[in-house]
Parts: structure tokens; C-alpha cells; sequence
């Protein structure tokens, strides 16, 4: 009888309780930010915030460091999440290849994912650092020019995006992978009876029958992608002057280095809509896709 | 044609052999780091031949508590995930087969809100209820991390298991319930055992919710890791060795999956 | 607690419900200052079986703190727990507990420079002037003036300082040696020196010193004090006055032209890896860090570095010679004596010996007169020290409250010299927007 009553109620029964975890954990924080972005307030523990309306917003959109910031977060997202998505998904099929030591490989390769972030940002210092680093040294003695890395204002972003790619590709290539295990076969096997190329076999059948999983996996990298803050705290600081701050970077100085929490929430309301944005556009995207196919 | 093959099969292994040495490299380095002085480690001549010394893995464990660091964080990533799993796994299916995705974007949300909006409210909140410094608060904050990601990740792969399976056994009059736990999960290894590897690995690398809602009893890893770097000085032997030691056994864990993950593919082949 | 919360106390509750149902594991406890039930019996020991807080930042000293801590406990008999945190994560977890009104930690390393405008006016920190003063025996005025200088805010003295930082010219003696260059007595001199020793291609470059914007500000200090210019005066930003652009952009061409590469983003850490593996002739920076140097496993000139006064410039020679790291008691610490006791051990004038004669600049006056206290420094390093506290300025950067944004607003000038803008224009900009940081303030 409780088992028929559990079928009938599953579709809840089994979602319910994440989501109501969800919403405990995260319905007083939320409240909290959004109704502390109508204030000012210095953390003081004797001056209660102050009310001062849309202002803290109109502060932030008026100025050049959001758009400046804005524009950065976008640039890093962008470039940062389209070569991972390539690469993951070539390198995905390479390991996926049946093959000695692939396990070792595999294992290899998810390590720098393990890595925890902040020590591996103090480690990419010391290998982009120009006079010091071994990363020009490589380069010199392949007769190559050194360059400046972090410390350039125009490398920077470039750097940053090198260590975010070596960190996260891994990523999308274990989600691709378990998802390459659940393909059906037959498309395949008809494909080669009918004589097609590898490379045709993975146009025309791997990756639309991946698609939901790559999309998956895009999603949620975009998401990390666009709050990026380990390595580029790490690194950087945001510099050379503001050429890597990044819209969560921004929050963080607001935050804990000004201490302004008033103007930090409402970066972080803002923020959080254009994630949340961006990550409607995905989802849209799939249910297009999804209706196209 | 079959020495075409051939070729490619070479090429195939020399592009994984490349992949995998220039993924590897900067691990490499961490590793030789953490036997290097820091005068070898800044040296640009001496980088594969050198002395090595202990010196720093002296210092990560008799200087600091790490064995009682590493304790802590497995015990938070391990709590983290389970949790994850139990609410996760169930949602997961629910919105897969039931086409739930409003819900699964509400649930998506705790992973599009930034990290340091949750800080001063939730200590706020765990400081009234006693649990500063508790391992209860840490799982709790983790799980907000890695339920979204698990949830996401097993919606696809709920979504391609055939739907003849379970319904084969719904006929043979098994409940929807018991059909979840003893046909679909069990065939669902590589998905659960990959979103739990990284719901562990988000947990073990987690500085911000920690910083905050941790003490001294229940410190973790990627805290102790700045013990290492200090207003004047940054111990960089001290910090690879640490780096070193913090990652090794995720590594291991990951190396033990790996077989899993193989060998609960082909259960899935035999069965799909 | 604030008063905000209550309105969530409701959710709170269900809050706790659901941690409870979800997670039956975890200790709950929180350290508390006054756990201790035992009654004081002994007329020594007050505050026995008392326990204290201590959050420390990450410095050397904190290590002896800790190796010494059983003697403080078994004098007193309280317990001592330390936690130690790098100094943006000391700032952020301070922040949120102290806003909270947690009475944890008891006791705490806070920047004065940096923070003891903002912590004394939201009211996190507890004033120690009668604690400090009552007790001969502790001779507060055993504290070098400049350095406590930092410590008052509105006349109260709100920390008692732990470290002396202050500007050092470190240079490479052997280099100096073989091109016939004597040690530089003015600005001038010293960038004559640097043109004549840089040399690119061998890669060893004419000066090195932080470049991150935030980061050089308390760098680029004694550069403006040297020419008459200060970050402020009064009310008034003078960020863009001639002799304040001499300085910066003295500092910043000396980076730009004379410096290694990435020099925009260093901060001390890179700075010293260069100096340190002999690549720069010329380096500026404060004095606590000397080891660094010194190490014969960090460094490979250990033996070949000198210590300068800084140069003089329009205006003499006016070094950096301030406290900038300081211990403070929580305005909510259940027992503020007891807490006290812990400062007056740590910052006592046998302690301060102690520490000292490990290599960390202190700031009594008696201990470094004392010529025991100072055997680990390098003997022309104790020079420059006593030189520095004679003729230094007691700030490193911008008397303001928002001391982070005010650092902002001024190293972007010398950033954007090294990138080759305007620097008038750039310093325009910035006294601008420094003056309306420093009028918001003055309104409130």
C-alpha cells in the first residue's frame, strides 16, 4: 500500500526534498543581498545600514568600472568556454579510444581539475613569471620571443584563460565521457556496413547524439566561467591595473577590501541576473535545438 | 586500408601522448617544486636535475596538523556528497522522466548565485544556531554546491537510458520506487560515479564557504594552505609540498573510479 | 545581534529543523571566553581557567607566539586557542564575525594603517588606553611615537602595534663594487646608479619593486614624502600637486624603463623572487621582509646585499618607519581584562626581546637600544633601522577610512605612467576622485 501510494506521489516525493533543501539554504541569503542592495552600509556594528534607495544600482550602471568589468567577465567567459568546449570534446573522443593505458591517461588527465585552484594559481605565477618562469624559458629555447604574461595588460586575459583551460577542460571531457558510455551501438554499426569515415561517424552520429550532454556540459561551465575568482585572485588581483577584474573580482574588493556591502550587493543582484541570463539563453537554445531535431 | 589504420592508430597516440604531457606539466612542476629549495625553484637552468630535499614535506606535517586537515576536509566532501547523492539522485530521475525542467532551473539556481552573497547571512544564520566550526555547517554549504551539479549532470544521462527497461519491470509488477533503486541505479554507474568524483572534488578545493564557516577544529585543506603564505614571506617549498599532498588523494580516488567507471560500462553494454 | 535578523529568526528555526533532520553528525560548539566555571582563587591568577581567541595574521612572529604561548597559560592558568589566516582572509573572516557582534575571537591582529580607522568606527574594537596606562611596569611609553601614531583614532587608542615596517633601499654590494659606484645619497644618484647597472641583456635590470596597482602604493610613499608631498593634507586631496608627479613618476619610469618584465604585476613575493636570484641591482621595500634576502635557500646573493637609508630628494629623506600590524581586543569580547592580559604578555618589553632577537622589527624603543635584541639582524641593516625611526614617517599610505579604495584611486596613477598615458591627466583624475572619497567621508 505505501509502495502505491510513493508511486502515485513520486514525481514529488523524490523532488521535493532537494528543493526544499535548496530554498532553505538559500531564501534568507538572497532576501538578505537583494534588501542590503537598497542600503548603505560599511559592516558597522553600531550603525544599522542605511536606506538610500535605487541609488547604490544607478551608482554601479553609471559607472565606468561595472561596464568596464561587465565587458571583461564576457571577454574571459567567452573565449575561455568555447576553446574548453573544443578541445574537451576532441579530447573526449581521443581518450575514449580503446587502447592500452587509457585508464592511466584518463586519470592523468583529470588531475588538474584535483588541483586545488589556489595553489595552482601560485604555481602558474612562478611558470608565467617572465624573468623566472620556465614557461619563457621554453619559449626561448625554441627561439621564440618571451612574452610578458600576467604582467601585460593585453596578455593577461589570454594567460588567465590558459590556466581556466587547463584547469576545466578535464571537466567536460569526464562528463562527455561517462556520456559516450550510455551511446546505443547500432547507429554505428549501420554506419559501417555503409562504409563511412571516422570522422563522418563523428559528425553525423557522436555528436548529436551527445548534444544533450555537451549542452549540459556548457552550461554549467559557462556558470563557473562567468564567477571565476580562485586563479585570478591568485594571480593577478585583477591587475595589471583593472585589465583582469572581473565582475565577481569586483564584488569580492566591494565587499572585503572597501568594505561598501551596500554597493557589493547590489554587484552581486546584478551579477546574479546575468548569469541567470545567460544561462536562460542556454537553456533556450537546447529546447530549440531539441525542437529543430 | 589497414595501413591506413595503422598510421592513424599512431597518430592517435602520439596526440594523447602530447595532450597528456602538456596537461600534466604544470602538476610536474608542482611535484619537483615540492622537493626544490626555493632558490632551485626559481632558477630558470636547473628545472628536471637537482638536489632534492624533504625539507618541505617535513614542514607540512611536523608544523602543521595536515594528517587532521585531510581528516576534516574527507569528512565535509565525503558528508557533502552523500547528501548530494540522496536528495540528488532521486530529483534527478524525477525531472528526467517527468520532463520537470522549471524545477531543475530553480534547483540550478544555488550554483548561478555568487559564492560570497551567501557569507555574512549564513554565518549569521549558523552562528545562531550554534554550529559555527561544526561539520554540520560545511556539509550543509557544500551540499549547496554539488546538488545543483549532480542533479544537471544525471538528467542527460537519465534521459538516454531506454525506457524498455523499466518498463519491462513495471509489468513484471515492481513499483516505481523499487524500479529506481534496483534496475535504474545500478545501471547508472559511470553517471553517478563521475558526478560524485566532482561533486568531491568542488567540496575538497572549497575556500570560501570554509574560510567563513570553519574553526579550528574543523579546519580544512585549502585553508591550511595559506598557512604557507605569510605577510612577509611565501613559503613556496611548503605551498608545493602542501599542493602536493592536498591533491594526492583525490588522485587516488579518481584512480580507483576510473576501474569502476570501466567496468560498469560494459555491465551497461550487456544490458543496453 | 543585529537587529535585521530577527526578522529572519522565524526561518531560522525551520532552518535548524531541517539541518537537524538532514545531517545528524557534527559537533555544535563555539570557543566562548568565559566557559570557565572554576572561581578565581588564587589573587595571581584572576582569570583562571578562562579560554581566549586569538586570531592571528600570518607573520613569522605568530610561530614563537604560539611556542611560547605555555608559559602565558601557565602563569595566568587560561587557555590560549590561535587561528592564523594570510591577511585578505584575517580581513574577510574578521569583517563578518565582528559586524555580527560575535564575541569571537577575544583577540585580534588587525593593519592599522589599513583598517584602524574602520574597525574603531563600526565599532569592532575595544579602547585600550586605561588598560595600556594603568601598569607601569608595561611602560607604554616605551613605544616608539610613530608607530603608535597609526593606533589612535578620535584620541583612542585602539591597538597595540607588533611590527615595525619601514622603507629599506636594498641593494647588490658586488655589482656596486665593480662599476665604481658608490652607495646613493640622493634620488638622483640613486637613479644615475640604476641607469648605469641595468642591463637587459644580461639579465639584470636596474630596479625592481612592486608594480600591482594596490599593492605599490605604501612603495611609492616615501618617493612623495622625499620631494614634499604627501597623499593629503588636511581635508585635501594632493595626489596631483608637482611634487607629488615627481614622485610617482619618478617611480614609475624607474619601472618602466629600468625594471624586469611583468613588473605591473608584482607584488613583494615576485619582487623578491627577482631580487633574490640576483636580477636586479636596485630594490625597494620594507625592512620585515629582509629575510627573504638574507636565507641562504631563498636567495643566491645572500651574501652580497647591502641596506640604504632611502635617498634624499627635494625634501631630505623621508622613509616609511610605521606599525603595520597591531593586536586588538573585540568590542564584544566577554572579558576584556582577560584579553588584555594576552596583548600585555605578547607585547611586553621581555616578549618583544624575544621576538626580536628571531628577526622581528618590533617597536620598543629600549629593546632596540638593547644590542642583544638586535643579533640577527645584519649590523648594517640595525643602522638603517635606527636611522628609519629617527627620521620616518609614521604612514604608508592614505589616513582615511576606505584606505582600500583610496589605494585604488592612487597606484592607478602610477600604472598608468608605467603604461605610457599622461601622467598629469592620470593624476588629475585621481586627486578628483580621491577628494570626493575623502568629502563622502567627511559627511558622515
Amino acid at each position: 500500500m505505501a509502495l502505491k501510494w510513493l508511486d502515485k506521489r513520486l514525481k514529488w516525493v523524490f523532488t521535493l526534498p532537494a528543493v526544499l533543501f535548496v530554498a532553505l539554504m538559500m531564501v534568507f541569503p538572497l532576501g538578505y543581498t537583494i534588501r542590503l542592495s537598497f542600503f548603505e552600509w560599511s559592516m558597522s556594528a553600531i550603525n544599522p545600514p542605511k536606506w538610500v534607495g535605487l541609488d547604490n544600482y544607478k551608482e554601479l550602471l553609471s559607472g565606468e568600472r561595472f561596464w568596464h568589468d561587465f565587458g571583461i567577465t564576457f571577454y574571459f567567459t567567452f573565449a575561455a568556454v568555447i576553446v574548453q568546449m573544443v578541445l574537451g570534446v576532441l579530447i573526449a573522443v581521443l581518450l575514449n579510444r580503446k587502447g592500452k593505458g587509457k585508464n592511466v591517461a584518463k586519470t592523468i588527465f583529470l588531475m588538474p581539475m584535483v588541483a586545488t585552484p589556489i595553489a595552482m594559481g601560485m604555481v602558474w605565477l612562478l611558470i608565467f613569471e617572465p624573468s623566472i618562469g620556465v614557461l619563457n624559458t621554453i619559449l626561448k629555447t625554441f627561439g621564440l620571443n618571451p612574452l610578458e604574461w600576467l604582467g601585460s595588460v593585453n596578455q593577461v586575459i589570454p594567460s588567465l584563460i590558459i590556466i581556466d583551460t587547463w584547469q576545466w577542460t578535464p571537466m567536460i571531457c569526464l562528463l562527455l565521457l561517462a556520456g559516450l558510455t550510455t551511446l546505443p551501438q547500432d547507429p554505428y554499426e549501420s554506419a559501417d556496413v555503409d562504409g563511412a569515415s571516422a570522422w563522418q561517424k563523428f559528425i553525423y552520429i557522436t555528436l548529436p547524439l551527445l548534444r544533450p550532454t555537451i549542452l549540459v556540459a556548457l552550461m554549467l561551465r559557462m556558470i563557473d566561467a562567468l564567477k571565476t575568482f580562485d586563479i585570478i585572485f591568485a594571480t593577478t588581483q585583477g591587475g595589471p591595473g583593472s585589465s583582469s577584474e572581473t565582475l565577481n573580482i569586483y564584488g569580492y574588493i566591494l565587499a572585503f577590501q572597501n568594505f561598501k556591502l551596500g554597493l557589493a550587493s547590489s554587484l552581486l543582484v546584478l551579477f546574479f541576473l546575468l548569469v541567470l541570463g545567460m544561462t536562460l539563453g542556454v537553456i533556450w537554445l537546447r529546447k530549440r535545438l531539441e525542437v529543430a531535431s | 586500408m589497414k595501413r591506413r589504420g595503422m598510421i592513424s592508430g599512431y597518430l592517435f597516440t602520439i596526440l594523447t601522448v602530447f595532450v597528456l604531457v602538456v596537461f600534466a606539466f604544470p602538476l610536474v612542476w608542482m611535484l619537483l617544486a615540492s622537493f626544490k629549495t626555493q632558490i632551485q625553484m626559481q632558477s630558470t637552468s636547473n628545472f628536471f636535475f637537482f638536489e632534492p630535499t624533504m625539507k618541505n614535506y617535513v614542514q607540512v606535517f611536523q608544523e602543521n596538523n595536515f594528517m587532521k586537515y585531510i581528516y576534516n576536509s574527507a569528512v565535509v566532501a565525503l558528508g557533502a556528497t552523500a547528501g548530494g547523492l540522496l536528495l540528488g539522485l532521486p530529483a534527478a530521475y524525477s525531472i528526467a522522466r517527468y520532463r520537470m525542467h522549471g524545477l531543475a532551473l530553480t534547483i540550478l539556481i544555488a550554483r548561478i548565485v555568487p559564492g560570497i552573497t551567501f557569507l555574512l547571512p549564513w554565518f549569521i544564520l549558523f552562528n545562531n544556531m550554534n554550529l559555527i566550526d561544526s561539520y554540520t555547517a560545511l556539509i550543509l554549504s557544500h551540499m549547496l554546491v554539488s546538488l545543483p551539479f549532480i542533479i544537471w549532470v544525471m538528467i542527460p544521462f537519465f534521459e538516454s537510458l531506454p525506457n524498455e527497461i523499466e518498463e519491462a519491470a513495471l509489468i513484471d509488477g515492481s513499483s516505481k520506487a523499487g524500479v529506481f533503486v534496483r534496475i535504474v541505479l545500478p545501471i547508472s554507474g559511470p553517471g553517478i560515479i563521475t558526478s560524485s568524483l566532482m561533486s568531491i572534488i568542488f567540496s575538497w578545493n572549497n575556500f570560501l564557504f570554509s574560510l567563513v564557516l570553519a574553526g579550528e577544529k574543523t579546519k580544512t585543506l585549502p585553508i591550511a594552505l595559506f598557512n604557507f603564505i605569510s605577510y612577509s614571506e611565501v613559503n613556496w617549498g611548503g605551498l608545493m609540498a602542501a599542493a602536493t599532498v592536498i591533491t594526492l588523494p583525490i588522485i587516488i580516488i579518481a584512480l580507483f573510479s576510473q576501474r569502476y567507471v570501466i567496468s560498469g560500462l560494459s555491465a551497461g553494454a550487456v544490458k543496453g | 545581534m543585529m537587529i535585521q535578523t530577527k526578522k529572519w529568526l522565524v526561518l531560522g528555526v525551520s532552518m535548524t529543523l531541517v539541518a537537524g533532520l538532514l545531517a545528524g553528525c557534527g559537533g555544535k560548539s563555539t570557543p566562548n571566553a568565559s566557559e570557565g566555571t572554576e572561581t578565581a582563587s588564587n589573587a595571581n591568577q584572576p582569570h583562571k581557567g578562562k579560554k581566549l581567541t586569538v586570531y592571528l595574521g600570518n607573520l613569522p612572529l605568530g610561530n614563537t607566539l604560539k611556542t611560547m604561548i605555555p608559559e602565558f597559560e601557565k602563569e595566568t592558568g587560561m587557555k590560549v586557542e590561535f587561528q592564523s589566516f594570510a591577511e585578505d582572509q584575517l580581513s574577510q573572516k574578521l569583517s563578518i564575525q565582528l559586524t555580527t557582534q560575535a564575541s569571537v575571537p577575544d583577540v585580534f591582529m588587525l593593519r592599522p594603517p589599513q583598517e584602524a580607522k574602520l574597525f574603531a568606527k563600526n565599532g569592532w574594537v575595544y579602547p585600550l588606553d586605561e588598560l595600556a596606562r594603568q601598569d607601569a611596569d608595561y611602560d607604554f611609553g616605551d613605544f616608539s611615537e610613530s608607530a603608535t601614531q597609526a593606533n589612535v583614532v578620535d584620541d583612542k587608542l585602539i591597538g597595540i602595534p607588533v611590527l615595525l615596517d619601514q622603507t629599506v633601499v636594498y641593494y647588490r654590494k658586488d655589482l656596486l663594487e665593480k662599476a665604481g659606484i658608490a652607495v646613493p645619497k640622493t634620488l638622483d644618484e640613486l637613479e644615475e646608479a640604476i641607469k648605469t647597472l641595468h642591463d637587459p641583456k644580461k639579465e639584470v635590470y636596474g630596479f625592481v619593486a612592486r608594480g600591482q596597482r594596490s599593492a605599490l602604493v605604501t612603495m611609492v610613499a616615501p618617493f612623495l614624502f622625499s620631494e614634499g608631498a604627501d597623499f593629503m593634507q588636511g581635508d585635501k586631496a594632493t595626489v596631483n600637486t608637482p611634487e607629488a608627479i615627481k614622485g610617482f613618476g619618478r617611480y614609475a619610469n624607474w619601472l618602466k624603463n629600468y625594471g624586469p618584465p611583468g613588473v605591473l604585476n608584482m607584488a613583494f613575493p615576485q619582487a623578491w623572487g627577482i631580487f633574490a636570484q640576483g636580477k636586479a641591482a636596485f630594490f625597494i621595500e620594507f625592512s620585515s621582509s629582509y629575510t627573504n634576502g638574507t636565507d641562504k635557500e631563498k636567495s643566491v646573493v645572500a651574501d652580497d646585499i647591502g641596506y640604504a637609508v632611502f635617498p634624499t630628494g627635494a625634501a631630505g629623506s623621508k622613509p616609511v618607519s610605521a606599525s603595520t600590524w597591531a593586536l586588538s581586543i573585540n568590542a564584544n569580547a566577554a572579558d576584556k581584562d582577560a584579553a588584555w592580559q594576552f596583548i600585555k604578555w605578547a607585547t611586553s618589553k621581555k616578549m618583544v626581546g624575544t621576538l626580536q632577537k628571531e628577526g622581528n622589527p618590533g617597536v620598543r624603543d629600549s629593546v632596540w637600544n638593547d644590542p642583544e635584541s638586535t643579533s640577527a639582524f645584519p649590523a648594517e641593516l640595525v643602522e638603517v633601522t635606527l636611522e628609519n625611526s629617527k627620521i620616518g614617517i609614521g604612514h604608508d599610505r592614505p589616513q582615511v577610512i576606505s584606505v582600500g579604495e583610496a589605494r585604488e584611486i592612487i597606484g592607478d596613477i602610477v600604472v598608468k605612467a608605467m603604461l605610457g598615458e599622461d601622467i598629469q591627466a592620470a593624476a588629475d583624475k585621481a586627486n578628483k576622485d580621491f577628494q570626493a572619497l575623502i568629502d563622502k567621508e567627511k559627511l558622515k
